[in-house]
């Protein structure tokens, strides 16, 4: 009986946090099939659209995500989403790249700001990136005068949305190349697993000799970046920025992670289970676009698949389950000394 | 410095020395220039009881605690160590008191947390096979590194810490309370490997409550009394009671001893437990307590012997059988809550994470099981808690003053108490069970918490403790029950009970267990 050892690790692994895929497994089914049955068609576009969903939301839901897996908690995240998306537009009249990177720059500037906060002054993160969403909000509107600003370069949206492979665009492959390098960054390196462990229990990583200040900053940087990444693509591929994009993004963020298996108490969770939370809820949406079902379904559909995800994952439900069946079985027939053991 | 000392080994040069330290944190003074030598090659006990500095100095040693004044030397040279890191890189390695181990994590990752050689690439695996080798030293061949330390039990959790110790290749070891969940057979383990890193001129410094196992390993001692050193002496020639004498002060020798109790056989029983069962954990347990006595259970760690207080707490969902509680109708099994009802109240023994309301003040922790001593019509009045909580502060020997002092200010042994006084002079409970009551507390600790215990009995309460210690069994309970392999062995009453019956019991179950 002896499997690979590389093969016996990934077992071990999976053992834990393997909801998340199933549920993509589920819902892929699920979107494969129901249109059939429903008499509608399933197109390539569709898969298309899947992508470019998680060239725009999927970053961001990363980036959050990411701080959550720390648990730290990075409202910023929408915020910097919209920045980036201004300075790309703006700043990227003349050449979509430097706009582009402005708008990285600029990102990752905020982002160790907020981490310094956080790790140095003991903020919590949930009040600081609180703030600097709204002080962000408010710039947007500042330099965009509350009007949705247009960018003028169309073909750079061309450019970043051609189809490539018919379910592929220039921006969807860098957001998987994005999310790719941060999820082998956290399951395979020095850094990966000491973000995990601050997460898992801070106190006890500080005693160790984790340096739980210079990892804050550093994942703080990689949140904004990344949002900044697919708030500035989106901008430039809509060829406008808008100053405020409502909560939506945000919501759609959370109920990924969520999705994807990462606990509000941090410690727990992975990138490739964010992602495949990404995907489900991306399926989940396209899917009743294709059935051209009414918004408020799709609404009632995703929170029930939070609340199942919610129930499924509970640690305490299986005692819960036994403690309730207990008193019925004993009434049934109390145990005697002679049939226990 | 160590005038007292005549050994040949005294030119071998020190591995570590701290120099003339103090520390202090606002009035109290945890250190007052305390110096301390390590040799090389030597295994060396730091011992005191609670509030002595003991947990301070083994703080700064470790790099967790910066000291107001004075100096430490690691092999001659004058080092800063202001973070667990700067420890690490003096070649000092550390087993925390408190488990440090991240469960999210498998136990490769956690052995190469924080190193600060590691690597950035290949952070979670165990590369050439150092970390299998080093875990069958500690008898943990069983368990593959990339296993999630959430799956390991609290023993193998603890095997795993220590591993991770050794993994640091360090000089120095510095182990805080290593073997309070281990069983013997585990203990002589890790002995085996601490003696083998001795023989290669590493040196140890050892903080225990143990006596025994200071005797055992340790080549010199040093005491700590009030926040001074008191001693330092070399192991050899002196016994238990020797230390004992020089960790406390006669007169409190004298106070700490209370005369044996007799059991009262003719009281009402209180609780009554038949066929006991959860699967994997124990079978068969029959138990009973009356008003006013005291039963231990003796067992050793996996006996079975924590569970079963732990079902009548109503924490373990699985458990079956049979429980009566006089005057409750119902059967406490399977809740807490339904425990609770039942006039059961349940110290366990993690009072961090199962006890105590940590930023909570002493009075919060004191009358937080007591709504309706505390309520006028429902509201809680502050005063009532007030005065409550410096009635109860009085009862478990705190300072009154201290009343409103988050519970996380006091010494273990204290918290300890706060835990038991909670359960105290409560006219709801007619059971009290306690888990360890007095894992990780020194002599004088020990001495005022099993009062604490007699006290509740006193007042007519059922108690049934479990203990892995034996004399703490034999100092203080009334009826001895003893556990193996999830089974009751016996049940001694009154005079019937023998150190060595116990011993036997406990640990050779083979031989009795037609008994049960």
């Amino acid at each position: 009986m002896t499997t690979r050892p590389g093969m016996a690790r990934l077992a071990r692994r999976s053992r834990r946090g393997g909801l998340p895929y199933v549920l993509l497994v589920v819902m892929l089914l699920v979107f494969v099939v129901l249109p059939v049955v429903a008499g509608q068609q399933v197109t390539s576009f569709n898969y298309y659209n899947l992508f470019q969903v998680f060239a725009s939301l999927g970053l961001l839901s990363v980036a959050l995500g990411l701080t959550m897996i720390a648990g730290e908690f990075d409202l910023s995240v929408l915020g910097t989403y919209a920045f980036a998306g201004l300075v790309a537009v703006k700043l990227g009249a003349d050449d979509p790249v430097v706009g582009l990177l402005a708008a990285l720059v600029l990102a990752a500037l905020i982002g160790a700001l907020q981490g310094a906060l956080v790790a140095w002054f003991r903020l919590p993160s949930a009040a600081v990136s609180l703030g600097v969403y709204i002080a962000l909000l408010g710039l947007t509107a500042t330099i965009s005068d509350s009007k949705t600003v247009p960018y003028n370069n169309l073909n750079v949206s061309d450019v970043l949305d051609r189809q490539y492979l018919e379910i592929f665009s220039l921006r969807s492959i860098i957001a998987i190349l994005a999310v790719a390098a941060i999820a082998v960054t956290m399951t395979y390196t020095r850094f990966g697993r000491d973000v995990r462990a601050i997460g898992s229990d801070r106190r006890a990583s500080l005693r160790i000799g984790v340096r739980v200040d210079s990892i804050l900053v550093v994942l703080f940087v990689l949140s904004a970046l990344l949002s900044a990444l697919g708030g500035s693509m989106l901008a430039l591929s809509l060829a406008a920025a808008t100053p405020d994009p409502g909560f939506d993004p945000l919501i759609f963020a959370l109920t990924a992670v969520l999705l994807g298996g990462v606990s509000l108490r941090g410690g727990t969770g992975t990138v490739l289970g964010i992602a495949a939370g990404i995907l489900t809820l991306s399926l989940l949406r396209e899917l009743l676009t294709v059935l051209a079902t009414p918004t408020y379904v799709s609404s009632l559909a995703t929170g029930g698949l939070l609340l199942v995800v919610a129930f499924a994952a509970a640690p305490g439900l299986n005692a819960w389950w036994l403690s309730m069946r207990r008193p019925t079985k004993r009434v049934a027939e109390p145990p005697s000394l002679s049939r226990v053991g | 410095m160590s005038s007292d000392l005549l050994d040949s080994e005294i030119s071998t040069g020190l591995a570590l020395e701290v120099r003339q330290v103090t520390k202090s944190y606002g009035n109290l003074v945890a250190l007052d220039d305390v110096s301390f030598e390590l040799r090389k090659g030597e295994a060396h006990a730091l011992l005191g009881h609670n509030g002595a500095g003991k947990t301070t100095l083994v703080r700064t040693i470790a790099g967790q605690v910066v000291p107001d004044s004075g100096a430490v030397f690691v092999d001659g040279a004058l080092v800063s160590l202001s973070s667990p890191r700067d420890a690490q890189v003096c070649g000092i390695a550390v087993v925390d008191q408190e488990l440090t181990l991240l469960p999210a994590l498998t136990v490769a990752e956690n052995i190469h947390l924080g190193r600060r050689d590691a690597r950035f690439f290949g952070a979670a695996t165990d590369r050439n096979g150092k970390i299998a080798s080093l875990l069958t030293r500690l008898g943990l061949a069983h368990i593959h590194p990339d296993t999630l330390v959430a799956e390991l039990s609290l023993a193998e959790r603890q095997l795993v810490e220590i591993a991770r110790a050794l993994s640091r290749d360090a000089q120095i070891l510095l182990l805080d309370e290593p073997t309070a969940t281990l069983s013997d057979v585990e203990i002589q383990r890790v002995f085996t490997v601490v003696r083998d890193l001795l023989t290669e001129g590493r040196s140890v410094i050892y903080v225990s409550h143990r006596l025994g196992e200071v005797l055992d390993l340790c080549d010199r001692v040093t005491v700590l009394r009030d926040g001074r050193r008191k001693a330092t002496r070399p192991v050899a020639g002196m016994d238990r009671a020797g230390i004992v004498r020089l960790m406390l002060d006669e007169g409190a020798v004298e106070a700490a001893r209370i005369p044996r109790r007799e059991g009262n056989g003719d009281a009402p029983s209180v609780i009554t437990a038949r066929g006991l069962a959860a699967p994997q954990l124990f079978s068969l347990v029959d138990l009973t307590a009356r008003a006013g006595e005291i039963v231990g259970i003796a067992g050793q760690i996996g006996s079975g012997a924590s569970s079963v207080v732990r079902a009548l707490a109503g924490l373990v969902p699985s458990c079956t059988g049979e429980v009566a509680v006089d005057g409750h109708p119902g059967s406490p099994l399977g809740t807490p809550i339904r425990s609770a009802r039942a006039g059961i109240a349940f110290v366990s023994n993690d009072r961090k994470s199962e006890g105590l309301f940590l930023d909570k003040s002493i009075t919060r922790n004191l009358v937080a099981t007591r709504p309706r001593q505390t309520c006028r019509h429902s509201v809680v009045s502050a005063k009532r808690s007030r005065d409550l909580g410096r009635q109860l502060c009085a009862l478990v020997g705190i300072d009154a003053k201290r009343a409103e002092d988050p519970v996380s200010s006091l010494s273990g042994g204290n918290q300890q108490k706060v835990f038991i006084g909670r359960c105290l002079e409560h006219p709801e409970v007619k059971v009290l069970l306690l888990d360890e009551p007095t894992r990780g507390v020194d002599v004088a600790g020990r001495a005022e918490i099993h009062n604490l215990v007699r006290r509740a009995a006193a007042g007519g309460a059922a108690v049934l403790f479990v203990s892995t210690e034996f004399d703490e069994v034999l100092d203080l309970a009334d009826t001895v029950v003893t556990m193996f392999g999830g089974r009751v062995v016996a049940t001694h009453r009154g005079s019937d009970i023998d150190a060595s019956t116990i011993l036997a019991e406990t640990t050779h179950g083979s031989s009795v267990r037609g008994v049960a």
